[in-house]
């Protein structure tokens, strides 16, 4: 056990900066305010990573922004692709094919497990065990190797999910091939959850957020799940056809990194299990709406504005979207769940840790800068 | 010190490697794969849908070199691989099938004109 330190002399203060290019923090910054070894106070900075995506949008046809959407978070493109297709789709009335909202949520939810996959390898770099980065990394390749089959690129789908159901139907022997993958990430769960002094040691009551705190803050997804409530936008408003599957909410209460780390190999789980279920009943027919069969320039997104709201891997992300008639959207706002998550939570949950903790909870809360910087 | 992991080492001891070795072997790509532009002009009507949807701008229509201006008077599209997000959008919205997206992955180059597909190769523009 680490004993318990003699306080910094008065006047020791000083600034440290964490990132914002650097491979423990991702394209994010973050300023600490150390006494010693021990941070008084963090302030994010953010912007480092910011490319105007709601600007973007707003010159550009659904089908075009259907294609950026993918780059709003580069580690689950295809769950972005959904909010943006199901915002697009509740303005335009159209009812999808049967066999895209399969896919829609087979797809979703592969990309759920490649994001938690990402999580568990950086969290693992966070707190000293190189192992499970390189694990993680590893197995993460064979759900990539499956996008490249179904989407044509491994890490980008290029607007997969798009307005009207999803730009290709499966090719030939697909699930088996899913089927394959998920026996592998099977292993990978096993692996993660085995007893693991690293994590035992550095994650364990460290980062504690109370529900309390957490509400306050507005936390969503993974980080108010780890700190006992159960939320989960699958469950309360379901999209797509997640209403006819059967899965668990996984919810643990002690809110520290360890509890959150957990939370990602429970969701794991169930994400196979959903998938699972989802290829069971995959049904067949078309897999995009007949009148946006071929891309057209000039399909107009009628008069009105929508707000639609996911649960991707990171939390609870939605989409507001208004339209004046025209082709291109009047305006697009993008609720995603790490703005909260890296800048409240952050600064609230990093004073009083020791610097060598930072990197701990940072990426327990499961983020990424290219979402909260937009 | 705990022999759990013997049967564990003896087993990564004898499995196969994750990874493959690169430039001697490598993993198939599948056919759908959105890879550099194949563009055929022939087909094409100079309808100028893709240089249109192109979300980067990548493809511009631009004249042939003169020594093809007789046979090609329209204007053809000019692909900058170098802008290119590899969406497919130009391939889908495509009346014709001029434009199709192939397997090729090796793009890289030392020489920056090469990333600019011209409709026609010619002595002046490659």
């Amino acid at each position: 056990m680490i004993k318990e330190m003699e306080p910094a002399p008065k006047g020791s203060e000083y600034d440290f900066y964490f990132g914002p290019a650097h491979p423990g923090s991702g394209n994010f910054g973050v300023k600490l305010k150390l006494e010693g070894e021990v941070v008084v106070s963090a302030r994010a900075d953010p912007g480092y990573l910011h490319r105007g995506f709601e600007k973007l949008m707003e010159y550009r046809t659904p089908l075009q922004n259907a294609v950026l959407s993918d780059r709003l978070c580069i580690l689950e493109p295809l769950n972005w692709n959904l909010i943006h297709a199901e915002a697009v789709d509740e303005l335009m009335g159209i009812d999808i094919p049967e066999r895209a909202k399969y896919i829609r949520v087979i797809m979703a939810e592969l990309s759920r497990i490649q994001s938690h996959i990402i999580w568990y390898g950086v969290f693992s770099k966070g707190v000293g065990f190189d192992t499970g980065f390189k694990l993680a990394f590893g197995y993460r390749d064979y759900i990539m190797d499956l996008f490249e089959l179904i989407t044509g690129g491994r890490v980008y789908p290029a607007g997969y999910i798009c307005p009207g159901g999803v730009r290709r139907d499966f090719p030939k022997d697909t699930k088996k091939k899913i089927l394959k993958v998920l026996d592998k990430m099977n292993k990978i769960i096993k692996l993660e959850e085995l007893e693991n002094p690293a994590m035992n040691a550095r994650a364990k009551g460290v980062g504690i957020l109370k529900l309390k705190d957490a509400i306050r803050l507005g936390a969503t997804g993974p980080v108010i799940r780890g700190s006992g409530m159960n939320t989960d936008v699958r469950k309360e408003e379901p999209y797509e056809i997640y209403d006819r599957l059967d899965f668990e909410v996984p919810i643990r209460k002690e809110g520290d990194a360890y509890a959150r780390y957990w939370i990602g190999i429970e969701e794991m789980k169930q994400s196979i299990n959903i998938v699972k279920q989802a290829l069971e009943e995959l049904p067949d027919g078309e897999v995009i709406d007949s009148s946006l069969k071929k891309p057209k320039l000039t399909t107009k997104i009628p008069e009105g504005e929508v707000y639609v709201r996911n649960e991707i891997s990171r939390g609870e992300a939605g989409i507001y979207m208004v339209s004046n008639g025209e082709v291109s959207p009047y305006r697009t706002k993008v609720r995603g769940p790490d703005f909260l998550h890296m800048i409240p939570v952050l600064e609230y949950l990093l004073k009083g840790v020791q610097i060598a903790d930072v990197p701990a909870v940072y990426w327990s809360l499961n983020i990424c800068p290219a979402d909260m910087d937009r | 010190m705990k022999l759990g992991i013997l049967p564990k080492l003896l087993q990564n001891m004898f499995s196969k490697p994750m990874t493959v070795k690169f430039p001697h072997e490598s993993i198939p790509i599948p056919d759908n794969y959105r890879g550099e532009h194949n563009y055929d002009i022939e087909k094409c009507i100079s309808c100028g849908l893709c240089a249109k949807i192109c979300p980067n701008r990548a493809i511009e229509m631009v004249d042939v070199s003169k020594e093809y201006k007789n046979k090609y008077p329209k204007k053809y599209p000019k692909i900058d691989l170098g802008k290119c997000c590899f969406c497919g959008l130009c391939e889908d919205i495509c009346p014709k099938d001029s434009i199709t997206l192939t397997k090729n992955v090796f793009l890289s180059t030392f020489d920056s004109s090469n990333v600019i597909k011209y409709p026609i190769p010619t002595d002046g523009n490659k």
